[in-house]
């Protein structure tokens, strides 16, 4: 059996290599230098009355992760610091945005 | 005394292009950038039409970090199986003088911003700009930064601090901001071997492609995009931002899914990701943008809005560019006249209304409506490519069906009333013509 | 007085081969290092001299720490690919007239920490390399008290006097920002450039130490087994084991010796 025939047979994709990449992997592509100060913050008693949660699917760096006690989970270090997050949220007071220190945060390379 | 002229506040194509018109009619020009090199925080699709530079920097084509030059480009629309896929060449885009051209805006960005420096601007990086000082009559002459002993005096301050622009908000130049005039750009660096990339997509030495795609978004509304570099590929989906939610599918499984579509996957097969990066779209156009003058504050580029999202066409960069220009222009007729408030500095309007910036935006006023339309998005790519699927399958022994009759079932099949497919269509004769 | 701080310009974005501008900057050593000679300059009211071995490019790292604080800068124009030796003997010549030289314990990328060793040992100061732990003295009359790190989690305590090279490790201290008027006044600042008399000659490439090959006797035996235990067998007494009594001189001697007898040492 050829290979194209086995994969087919096993409805394996042609090239599945890069659907497995994982979250994690794909962040750590890009480069963040990590100031100590939170440029984002999250107040989690506003998310408590959040149904939406347009930042947990919203946000591409995936920096959004709900608790089990309805809260929100937010890390700031890996933020492309687009303002996706401050755009969709409809609950006033929930983020608090800025841009991090001059010089830190995000650094692209090849974009 | 004013610390310096003019004050521009971010180092992208805006304001570096603000920065060199000034400091070329001799001003003291302070250029701001929060990253650590100018471009270090800006991404896009991949495309820059820069003939616009040919005023500030008449060879710019010999100087510029491009990756290829675009002698292809095609418009694609995608449904869950097929794609029609309309492709023009002109292989005299990769010549003097040149049409668009990929490039990386670390490069880009950063060796435009150098040009402003050699005209004689000071460039300074890793400083954000925190907010506008004001005089005692409440004309801003100035900004404040996150350094210590931050504060910078000036005659006119202009903002070209990109998509979120929080000088003009700050200014009260937006109304409310709107989430759906906004546009979230996601997007994979890809890397594949310089002749795997000729090969596949038929290009050689630096020439280049440009690949819009309609559909392929997995329901959410929004595009998609291939671009070619030498060596890597970048390949990204742009998504409206309140949509996103209501279809449960995050930025990087859409991307995932335009991956695996039969026509995109060997385009990129044995690809790498080595580049994952995000930003956002001001995509309204005319709909969104805000006042652009203020006293002694001037805004351009996407910091106004002026980025040109109309389905095929993606132009932010030259728009950029020229706005850029105009308003350091603008800033030095108003200081030499003497009259820094914002009757002294209306010529940047008038010079935008006169020319591409502000005329193309008001020909293709309806079209980022139209093209984000769920009728457009949904509908349209099944409906056209169902109709090709009919017209190029030969299924004898029954005759080819006529094209009328093609038509109309397809058209109800996709579920398009014969009215709304009338009004599109005049919407967008009217809106391209 | 005069304080010198040495800065190494290195890639930042943790490339150790990429040289481009837009990625290069300083160490979290050197960071820490220029920090200290500032907090201790303001105190004391010395000069504070930033020095760094490189291309033009390199001229950055130096706008940066004057923006910060620094008022001289020398760059010496050198081939960055010198070993530490060459490098050392370089900075040597242009801080000799120094108190106090300061440097990152060791640059991110792939450095060994041996050039602080190498300056102590040109200009004969003392040297205080790898502290963990700083106090800044409140005047020029004071000592700097300082910790240093050693094997076993243990410390050591040291004063520091007179003329020293001064070593710490990286987030030892927080490097303070540049004021924005800081910055713009950096931008015009005139930097020295040294060419430095290439004194020290290249020491030679120097390679890992391996014994030398022996002639080794076949084994001898009966059955294969036993000519293979005679070449692998490591529980035979044919070993080097040898107590010695001696004075630590005469113990390191005997231990040299024998280590050439033995063939791991040329
Ligand atoms: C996914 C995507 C695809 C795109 N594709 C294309 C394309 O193919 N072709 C094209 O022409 N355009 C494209 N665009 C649009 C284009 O990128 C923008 O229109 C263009 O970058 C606008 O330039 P600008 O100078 O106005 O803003 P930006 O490029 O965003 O520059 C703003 C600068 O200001 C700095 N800044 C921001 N705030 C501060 C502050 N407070 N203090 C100091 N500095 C600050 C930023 O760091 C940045 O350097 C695309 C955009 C996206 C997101
Ligand atoms: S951040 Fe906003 S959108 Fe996200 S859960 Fe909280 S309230 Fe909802
Ligand atoms: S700014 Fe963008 S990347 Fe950062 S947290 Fe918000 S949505 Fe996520």
């Amino acid at each position: 059996m050829s290979l194209e025939s086995l994969r087919a047979a096993n409805n394996i994709e042609r090239d599945a290599t890069w659907a497995e990449m994982s979250f994690q992997e794909r962040i750590d592509t890009a480069e963040f230098r990590i100031h100590e100060r939170a440029h984002i913050t999250v107040n989690g008693d506003s998310c408590r009355g959040c149904t939406t949660r347009e930042c947990v699917v919203a946000c591409p760096a995936n920096l959004f992760v709900p608790t089990s006690d309805g809260g929100i989970l937010f890390n700031y270090e890996n933020c492309f610091e687009c303002g996706t997050c401050y755009m969709v949220c409809n609950e006033a007071g929930a983020i608090t945005w800025t841009y991090p220190e001059g010089g830190y945060g995000i650094v692209f390379h090849r974009t | 005394m004013t610390d310096t002229d003019i004050i521009v506040v971010g180092a992208g194509p805006a304001g570096s292009c603000a920065a060199i018109a000034a400091a070329k009619a001799g001003k003291r020009v302070v250029l701001i950038e929060r990253g650590p090199f100018p471009g270090s925080k800006n991404m896009y699709g991949g495309v820059i039409y820069p003939r616009i530079l040919d005023e500030l920097i008449p060879d710019w084509f010999e100087h510029a970090p491009i990756q290829r030059w675009i002698v292809r480009r095609s418009t694609m629309l995608l449904s869950d199986t097929g794609a029609l896929n309309i492709d023009y060449r002109s292989n005299a885009w990769g010549q003097a003088p040149y049409n668009g051209a990929t490039a990386y805006r670390p490069d880009f960005d950063n060796w435009l911003a150098q040009q402003a420096v050699a005209a004689g601007a000071e460039l300074i990086c890793s400083t954000t700009v925190t907010g506008l000082l004001r005089d005692a009559q409440g004309r801003i002459n100035g900004i404040t930064t996150d350094r210590p002993d931050g504060d910078l005096t000036a005659s006119v301050v202009i903002a070209c601090d990109g998509v979120n622009s929080f000088i003009a908000k700050d200014a009260g130049l937006y109304k409310a901001v709107d989430a759906s005039n906004y546009t979230l750009g996601v997007k994979e660096t890809l890397s594949l071997p310089k002749n795997v990339i000729d090969e596949r997509f038929g290009v050689r030495d630096n020439q280049g492609v440009d690949i819009e795609i309609l559909g392929g978004t997995s329901g959410v509304n929004g595009g998609g995009f291939i671009y070619t570099n030498l060596d890597t590929i970048a390949l990204g989906v742009v998504l409206k931002l309140p949509k996103l939610s209501a279809q449960k599918k995050r930025p990087e499984e859409i991307i995932a899914e335009l991956k695996r579509h039969p026509a995109i996957a060997p385009l990129i097969e044995g690809a790498e990701v080595i580049e994952y990066s995000a930003h956002l779209i001001p995509e309204a156009g005319l709909d969104m943008m805000p006042k652009m003058v203020a006293d002694g504050l001037l805004v351009a580029g996407d910091a106004a809005a002026l980025c040109l999202a109309a389905g095929i066409w993606l132009e932010g960069v030259n728009f950029a560019m020229a706005s850029g220009m105009y308003a350091g222009q603008s800033a030095v007729q108003a200081i030499t006249a003497g009259n820094t408030t914002a009757s002294g500095l209306q010529s940047y309007t008038k010079k935008l209304n006169e020319t591409f910036v502000l005329k193309d935006h008001k020909k293709l006023r309806k079209i980022p409506h139209l093209v984000l339309s769920d009728r457009v998005q949904h509908k349209y790519p099944g409906f056209v490519t169902g109709i090709m699927e009919r017209m190029f399958r030969v299924e004898n022994p029954h005759p080819k069906p006529g094209v009328r009759r093609i038509l109309r079932e397809e058209r109800k099949k996709a579920g398009i009333s014969l009215m709304d497919l009338v009004r599109d269509a005049l919407t967008g004769l009217k809106g391209f013509g | 007085m005069t304080i010198a701080v040495c800065l190494k310009w290195i890639n930042a974005s943790g490339q150790t081969d990429i040289d481009d501008d837009r990625f290069m900057g300083f160490s979290y050593a050197d960071q820490a290092a220029l920090e200290y000679a500032l907090r201790i300059a303001e105190n004391t009211n010395d000069e504070v001299i930033v020095v760094t071995a490189g291309p033009v490019g390199a001229e950055a790292v130096l706008r940066d720490a004057i923006a910060r604080g620094a008022q001289r800068a020398v760059r010496i124009d050198i081939d960055r690919s010198h070993d530490s030796a060459v490098i050392a003997q370089a900075i040597a010549q242009v801080v000799a007239h120094c108190s106090l030289i300061w440097c990152g314990d060791y640059s991110s990328d792939r450095g060994s920490g041996s050039v602080p060793a190498f300056i102590a040992a040109e200009l004969s100061f003392a040297q205080a390399l790898g502290l963990v732990e700083i106090q800044v003295p409140a005047d020029s009359l004071h000592p700097i008290r300082a910790l240093r790190r050693l094997d076993g989690g243990r410390r050591e305590q040291l004063e520091i006097r007179g003329q020293a090279v001064i070593s710490v490790e990286g987030s030892t201290a927080r490097l303070r920002r540049a004021s924005l008027k800081g910055s713009m006044a950096a931008n015009k600042q005139a930097i020295d450039i040294v060419t430095v008399n290439q004194v020290a000659t290249e020491t030679p490439p120097t390679r890992a130490y391996r014994p030398r090959a022996r002639a080794v006797a076949a084994p001898v035996g009966n059955s294969a087994l036993d000519r293979v235990r005679q070449i692998t067998d490591t529980s035979s007494s044919k070993g080097h084991g040898e107590t010695v009594h001696l004075e630590p001189r005469e113990a390191a001697e005997l231990i040299v010796s024998k280590l050439r007898e033995w063939g791991y040492q040329s």
